[in-house]
Parts: structure tokens; C-alpha cells; sequence
């Protein structure tokens, strides 16, 4: 994925709060944002793939991030949404957030890339890090996020 | 010239040619004196080679041609059918088979020219001529040849005339008031006016593609005004070797012939201005003109369709009989699309789960004190499903398309093989859905291919068995309520237990104490296990051990099963169970600790009420005894680790699920009811739950998921 090279182009993020930290998703992956709905549970599966919702007539798989990240458990609350990501191979999956806070525009220049700290497994969801004039702002590798994990 | 878009159509027709031949030549083996066959082959290699002409694979061409030589000597005596010719002519149909393959690939017939193929032809010919036998019958031919020539030269002798004596046909054209002001406009406005006569060849097989590319090539530099015959009649190809029309266009006479003349296969065009006087014609002289017109055309028509018949075949009368019935035969059908199909499909599922929700909204609130809803929701409902049954009829494709190859390959099997064999089928009609016809044809061909080397015995074994020596291999379809069966059956020798049992062991499959406790059938289910195969030798027909497992995962993954029986000497039948359809089928919804789920009714046998008191423990798996059947209890609970949510009670809701010949009990909660449901993936994300085969759509908008009771066993 090389979103990052698109040259003296600006990207959209959408700024998501996991956690205590908020990190940017490129807006290109995003179908659809909505809210915490009943999720059917699939047995025998990975713990962090939470299980299936319905969304328009499409079973959609939804994976929680928090239990993928090593976090504590998802605590549902009114701002908790599900953001449907949209890959051309893999189809649809949704990932839990616990809040949408906005977005961001993100000159592509603005957005460096990490330098790996292999000790921090969190570190590897992360593709770059973007500067705004708010600050900094960790962008998620999506590829990573919703790569199958080992050992799950 | 861009062929494209008829590439589509020329790679159908080329298939169904192609099958049609390897049928054709298949009787003519058996029967090689049939007229009949003889000629529809030639016919069929014929409109081969043309469609192959006609989209510019010169390599298909010309090995067609020399197939189509071979067939008409053969047509008009000088040469006997043989055996090896007809291997010869199969193997053509497998390079032709390949020159497709690889158009479909990148619209390239490759580079492959197939020589010694068409050299095998030739000699074939050549050293036919030499056996005496011909002496007598090439007279009669040759007289009927002259004959034919004769006739031939006879009538094709107005057309001759006509086009010699004037070819410029358009001046016969029968112009209307509308477009002779159209025309005299355009030539007041400084245009000129060409009456142009295009003649195709005669060889043309796509008269009407022909002339619509002229029309095409025509479009960029002018405009056409009047056409004779009209563009509609054109379209549909009534007319014969030429048409004529009047453009108008600002370049010269000579860039339009030429335009004209880059479009293959059209063999000439003449074209003038206009002159003054055709548009002022008085109408008296028009109507001598049309009589005249009519006159001539009616003479070239017959002349043509004598000289076509004469060409293709000597017996033309019974020859144009018989193209005249087959006309109104011909299907009234579309091609559609699969993709199309698909989309129908999933709005029909979308509909059912509208209605699925419309009904449980009407059952929950107050809505249903009112009849009318109630009645209308009804009515729905028996829409819905009918809609549901005609599109997935629609979806329906006969066996046939599959099971049209199977003849061929058992005759090249016996060949190889050195076995006599005989394929019997029936019920080549019956109808799947398309995606499974599609899958269904690796697994047959496994089968048959496992009757012919591993069932059937050699020559010498059948003999001393007592059977006749010509082996038979059946295979039969048909349907069985809501499944499709297909047998696959064999006279041979059958499977031997204890060869399998061995081989198991000494494959370390099982030990020796499990075999000897083991039931024959379970034995011979071992076959279904990958790498197994118990062929003494790997030949090229099987032997690999790839076979039977790849058998049993392709229809279970279309939802199928597969099962055995065999009898030692006799023969084995392997029977293949098949879904009608896959994308919505009846289920029976069950509860388990608050999750909802559905199981295909085409797998539950039956639903108990167990007490528990009739449960028994055998070596620590609980198992009921169900009217003389002992039968496992699977707790449904424990396999999706979830707390039941039933409070203790004295019995329990067991369902019967079968696979294959074998049951088990399923332990649920609660039953919640029979419902029509759509079958949706889970998607790429979970493909590793095994036990849950999709997921459904319920009327509330909650998702359920489906067991796949398959893999419970």
C-alpha cells in the first residue's frame, strides 16, 4: 500500500479515538461508518473477530481492534461505531472504534513514516505518522490491521 | 477489421461445432456408411472453417479445410471410413479444441500450424485412392460430379448474365419520393451522390456482420440514404450475394470503394454517381423497372440456393428439405449473461428477506388484527417464492453440456487402455444450476475414468467370469425431490475390501486392530482419503491417487455428498447427491443458548424428544438408541462454546441430521421453525469456522448463522 507517495497530493483521514490515542484512517478504504449494532457471534474463530452484522442485506464481518492491539475488552458506549472498511480482495470487514472524532486533511508531504521499534508490537499497526497543527497523529496500516494474526 | 465483438459468439458456436463434431464422429464410427451423419459433419466442419475464415484464424482454417476435404470424399465414396482416419479426425478436433483454448486466452489462435496433422489428412486421402474398391464407384461420382457441374453451370448462368450484363444494381433500386428529394437536396447542396452495389462472396458465412462493417466503414465519410433491401432486412441477413445503396458524401467515388473494399469477404463494389435522370424517373418507367427488379432477383435467388445445394451436397433435394424443416426448430432462446443471472438472483434474495421482515412485523405488532394486511402479505409470500422458483429455473442448465464429452473420452480410454467399453447414459437432460453443472464435470470425469481403469477387467478376466467381453460403464441422473443424483455404475470387478485394508495399514492409515473391527463400508470410504489409490501401476488414466478425495471435496464443497457400494466381481455405483440450488433453501431454525441458527432441511432426517434416561454412555460419547439405531449425541452447545440456556429438564430436543448413510443426533434448545433462507457468504475474513457453511438474514434484520452438520460427523 503506498498511500503515502502520492506526491504533492493532500490525503483525507478520518480521525478515530481507540483507547486513549487517536489514530487516522485513510478516508480511500472507508465504505460506510455506523453505529454499535447487535453483532451475531461466529464460533471457532479468532477472539478478535467479534462476529457478523447486517448491513443493508450484506453479512459483514467485525473485528474489534482494542483485542487485536493487546487492549482491554470493547466497552460500548453511545460514541462507539463500527467503520466499514472496503478492500478489493478481501471485500468488506468492520472494525470497532470507540469514538469518530473528524476530518482531517493531511498534506502528503506532512506525513512521515515510522521508524520501527520492534519491541512495541503496537508500533506495527502503524503506517506513518501525520503532522497537524493540532499535533501529531499515529495513520493505522489497514493491511496490517485486518491481516490475519498469528498464533490468534 | 475488429472482430471483437463477435468473438463472443464465434467462441460459443465454435464449442458447440466442435461438440457436435466429436458426437458426430463418434456414431460415424460405429456407422460408417450413415449418409446422414457424414453429412451433417461435413456441414459442421463446413461452418467451422468459414466462422474460423470469417474471424481471420487462418491456422483453424486451414486445418478445418482439410478436414472438410477428407468428409466430402468420404461424402461422395472415393473414400471409406477407416478407424485410424476417425483417430486422425479426433485428434483435429483436439487441435482445434486447443487453437480455441487459446483464443479464449488472448484472442490468439497461436502459433501451433498442426502439420503433420494435416499432412495424416492428406494421406489419408492419398492413400485411400490407391484401394481398387473405388474404381467402380468414382464412374458414377464423376457422372454426378458432371452432372452437378453441369447444372451448376447452367444455373448459375443468369447470375452470371445479371451481373455481367449489368451489375450496377442500384440503378434498379426502387426509390421513394422522400429520399429522391433527400438526395436531389444533397446534391444541390454540392455533395455528391454515389449509387453504389456491394457483392459479398459467396463463401460469406456472416453476411449481415459484412454488411453492417461496410455500413460502419461507410458512416465516418458520408450518409447514407436509401439501402436495397432495407437496413432491417440487411440486419437480419435477407438478402443474397449483394445490396445497394445511395450515399452521399463529399469525397470521391473512389475512397468510398475503397472504404468498402477493406471489409473482408466482400468480393467487389461498383459504384457511380448518380445520374440526374434516375431521380426525375417518371413512374411509369419505375414500375417496369420494379418487374424488371423482382424478375432478376428472383432468378438469382434460385440460381443461388441451386448452386449452394449443389455444392453441398449431391442428394439436393432431400438436402434443402431438410434445411427448410430445421428452420423453424431453432430455440426461441437468449444467451444471457451468468453474471446477469447472478445479479437476479441476489435482488430475488433480497425480496425474500423483505418479506421475511414484512412478516414478522406483521406477527409482532398490533398490525395483525387486520385481515387485509395478513392476506396481502400472503399473496406475497406465494409471489415471492414463485419468482424465487422461475429464476432459479431459469439458472438451470441441462447435464448434457457436461456429459457430451464423456462418450469421446471412454472411447480414447478404451484405446488406451486396450479395454472394451461401452458408456451408457440417461437422463442427460436433467437440470442443475448452472454453477454446479460447471463443477460437476472433473468429478464425473474422475469416476468414470476410476470404472474404466480400476473397474473394469481386462479382456482375458471377463471372459473367465462368464461376463460379456464389451464392459459397461453407466451413467445416470436424475432428480430425487429436492436433490439431483448422478450414478456413476460399473460391470467390473469391484472393490476389493482387503486390498484396501491393506494398503491402508501399510500406509499407516490404520493399524491392524482397527482394521479388523472396522465394517467393510467404512473401509471402502477410505478410498475418499487424499493419496490414496489402490492402482497397481500409475498409468496416465489414474492411478495418482489425486482421484477419489478431490471427487469427495468438489461436490461437498457444491453442498453434495458422495457414497459407495460395491460388490466383489460385480461391480461398484458411486452415487453423487446434489442441491437443486445453493443460494436459497429451506432451514429449520434452532436455538442454542440465545444464538440462532439454521440447519438445511435437506440434512435433518427427523426431530426427536430424548429422555434423558434413554442416554447412554459408550466409551465416554453419549449415544441414544433410537428405534434400533445407535445414534451419537452431539451437544450443540459444547461445539459452539456456548452456555445452553435451557433450564434442566427431563428430555431433550435432539435432530437428526444425516450424511451420507450415517446419522447423529444434534442436542438444541428449542426449535424455532421452518423458514426459506438466503444463503450469504461470511466473507474472506472468517473462512477458517468449519462448522459454519454461511450465514442467513432474518426477517428481524438479525444475521443467523448456518451449521454445516457435514462437518459434526
Amino acid at each position: 500500500m503506498n498511500e503515502l507517495k502520492v506526491e504533492g497530493d493532500t490525503i483525507q483521514f478520518i480521525v478515530v479515538k481507540i483507547g486513549k490515542e487517536q489514530f487516522g484512517i485513510d478516508i480511500k478504504f472507508i465504505d460506510n461508518i455506523v453505529r454499535m449494532q447487535h453483532i451475531t457471534r461466529v464460533p471457532k474463530v479468532a477472539d478478535y473477530l467479534c462476529g457478523v452484522i447486517n448491513l443493508r442485506g450484506e453479512v459483514i464481518p467485525v473485528m474489534s481492534l482494542r483485542v487485536k492491539m493487546n487492549l482491554s475488552a470493547d466497552t460500548i458506549s453511545k460514541d462507539t461505531r463500527i467503520i466499514i472498511l472496503k478492500f478489493e480482495q478481501q471485500g468488506a470487514i468492520g472494525i470497532i472504534v470507540d469514538e469518530v472524532k473528524e476530518v482531517i486533511t493531511i498534506d502528503a508531504s506532512q506525513v512521515d513514516k515510522v521508524t520501527y521499534d520492534t519491541k512495541d508490537e503496537r508500533i506495527n499497526f502503524l503506517s506513518g505518522v501525520g503532522k497537524t497543527d493540532n499535533g501529531l497523529i499515529s495513520i493505522l496500516d489497514l493491511n496490517v490491521v485486518v491481516a490475519e494474526k498469528e498464533n490468534a | 477489421m475488429d472482430v471483437s465483438q463477435y468473438l463472443e459468439i464465434f467462441l460459443d458456436e465454435t464449442k458447440e461445432h466442435l461438440q457436435n463434431l466429436n458426437t458426430l464422429i463418434l456414431d460415424l464410427e460405429q456407422n460408417s456408411e450413415d449418409m446422414n451423419t457424414i453429412n451433417e459433419i461435413f456441414r459442421a466442419a463446413h461452418s467451422l472453417k468459414g466462422m474460423a475464415g470469417t474471424m481471420g484464424y487462418k491456422r483453424m482454417q486451414n486445418l478445418t479445410h482439410d478436414m472438410e476435404n477428407v468428409f466430402s470424399e468420404v461424402r461422395n465414396g472415393n473414400v471409406k471410413v477407416k478407424a485410424n482416419m476417425i483417430d486422425i479426425l479426433f485428434q483435429c478436433l483436439d487441435a482445434l479444441e486447443g487453437y480455441l483454448a487459446n483464443i479464449q486466452e488472448n484472442s490468439d489462435e497461436g502459433t501451433e500450424d498442426n502439420e503433420p496433422l494435416i499432412k495424416a489428412l492428406n494421406d489419408t486421402l492419398k492413400g485411400q485412392d490407391a484401394v481398387p474398391a473405388p474404381a467402380k464407384e468414382k464412374a458414377p461420382v464423376k457422372a454426378t460430379e458432371a452432372k452437378v457441374a453441369e447444372t451448376k453451370t447452367a444455373e448459375a448462368k443468369p447470375v452470371k448474365e445479371t451481373i455481367s450484363k449489368d451489375p450496377k444494381n442500384w440503378k434498379k433500386m426502387n426509390l421513394d419520393e422522400a429520399s429522391k428529394e433527400a438526395l436531389s437536396d444533397y446534391v444541390k447542396a454540392g455533395k455528391n451522390a454515389y449509387g453504389v452495389t456491394v457483392f459479398v462472396q459467396e463463401s460469406c458465412i456472416l453476411k449481415a456482420a459484412r454488411a453492417f462493417l461496410v455500413f460502419k466503414a461507410l458512416e465516418p465519410i458520408g450518409e447514407i440514404v436509401v439501402s436495397e433491401p432495407s437496413t432491417q432486412d440487411i440486419e437480419d441477413e435477407k438478402f443474397d450475394l449483394d445490396f445497394s445503396l445511395f450515399f452521399v458524401t463529399e469525397k470521391s467515388i473512389d475512397t468510398v470503394l475503397a472504404a468498402i473494399k477493406n471489409v473482408s469477404e466482400i468480393r467487389e463494389a461498383i459504384g457511380e454517381p448518380v445520374e440526374h435522370s434516375q431521380l426525375q424517373i417518371t413512374i411509369e418507367a419505375e414500375d417496369e423497372e420494379i418487374v424488371e427488379s423482382t424478375e432478376e432477383t428472383g432468378v438469382v435467388k434460385e440460381a443461388d440456393t441451386a448452386v449452394m445445394v449443389s455444392n453441398q451436397d449431391n442428394g439436393a433435394g432431400k438436402q434443402e428439405k431438410k434445411n427448410t424443416v430445421s428452420k423453424p426448430i431453432v430455440n426461441r432462446t437468449v444467451r444471457v449473461d451468468i453474471e446477469k443471472l447472478d445479479v437476479l438472483m441476489n435482488l430475488v434474495s433480497e425480496l425474500i428477506i423483505a418479506k421475511n421482515s414484512l412478516v414478522s412485523a406483521a406477527g409482532t405488532e398490533g398490525v395483525s388484527n387486520n385481515t387485509g394486511v395478513n392476506e396481502q402479505i400472503e399473496y406475497l409470500e406465494s409471489v415471492t417464492t414463485n419468482l424465487h422458483e422461475s429464476v432459479m429455473k431459469v439458472r438451470m442448465v441441462p447435464i448434457e453440456s457436461v456429459v457430451n464429452k464423456f462418450p469421446r473420452m471412454i472411447r480414447d480410454l478404451s484405446k488406451k487402455l486396450n479395454k472394451k467399453m461401452e458408456l451408457y447414459m440417461t437422463g442427460e437432460e436433467t437440470e442443475l444450476d448452472r454453477t454446479v453443472v460447471d463443477e460437476i464435470g472433473d468429478p464425473l470425469m474422475h469416476l468414470l475414468r476410476n470404472s474404466a481403469d480400476h473397474g473394469l477387467e481386462s479382456a482375458a478376466l471377463r471372459k473367465e467370469r462368464g461376463k460379456p467381453a464389451v464392459g459397461s460403464i453407466f451413467l445416470d441422473a436424475y432428480q430425487d425431490g429436492n436433490n439431483v443424483v448422478i450414478e456413476v455404475r460399473d460391470d467390473g470387478n469391484g472393490i476389493d475390501v482387503n486390498i484396501v485394508k491393506n494398503k491402508a495399514i501399510e500406509r499407516g492409515i490404520i493399524t491392524v486392530e482397527q482394521a479388523e473391527n472396522m465394517p467393510d463400508k467404512d473401509i471402502i470410504s477410505l478410498l475418499f482419503l487424499p493419496s490414496f489409490s489402490t492402482a497397481k501401476a500409475v498409468t496416465d488414466v489414474s492411478g495418482r491417487g489425486v482421484g477419489l478425495d478431490v471427487v469427495r471435496s468438489k461436490i461437498e464443497a457444491l453442498s453434495g455428498e458422495v457414497e459407495v457400494r460395491t460388490k466383489l466381481g460385480v461391480g461398484s455405483t458411486f452415487t453423487i447427491r446434489l442441491p437443486l440450488t445453493l443460494a436459497i433453501i429451506q432451514a429449520l431454525m434452532v436455538t442454542v443458548g440465545g444464538e440462532k441458527y439454521a440447519i438445511s432441511l435437506n440434512s435433518i432426517q427427523t426431530i426427536e424428544d430424548i429422555s434423558l434416561a434413554d442416554i447412554k454412555t459408550v466409551q465416554a460419547k453419549e449415544v441414544i438408541n433410537l428405534r434400533g439405531i445407535v445414534i451419537p449425541l452431539i451437544r450443540l452447545n459444547s461445539v459452539l462454546d456456548i452456555e445452553s440456556a435451557k433450564q434442566e429438564s427431563e428430555s431433550l430436543i435432539v435432530v437428526i441430521v444425516k450424511k451420507a448413510d450415517k446419522l447423529a443426533g444434534i442436542v438444541v434448545d428449542d426449535l424455532m421453525g421452518q423458514q426459506e433462507i438466503v444463503i450469504k457468504s461470511l466473507g474472506k475474513f472468517i473462512s477458517k469456522s468449519k462448522i459454519i457453511s454461511g450465514a442467513t438474514i432474518l426477517g428481524d434484520g438479525e444475521v443467523a448463522l448456518i451449521l454445516d452438520t457435514n462437518s459434526l460427523f
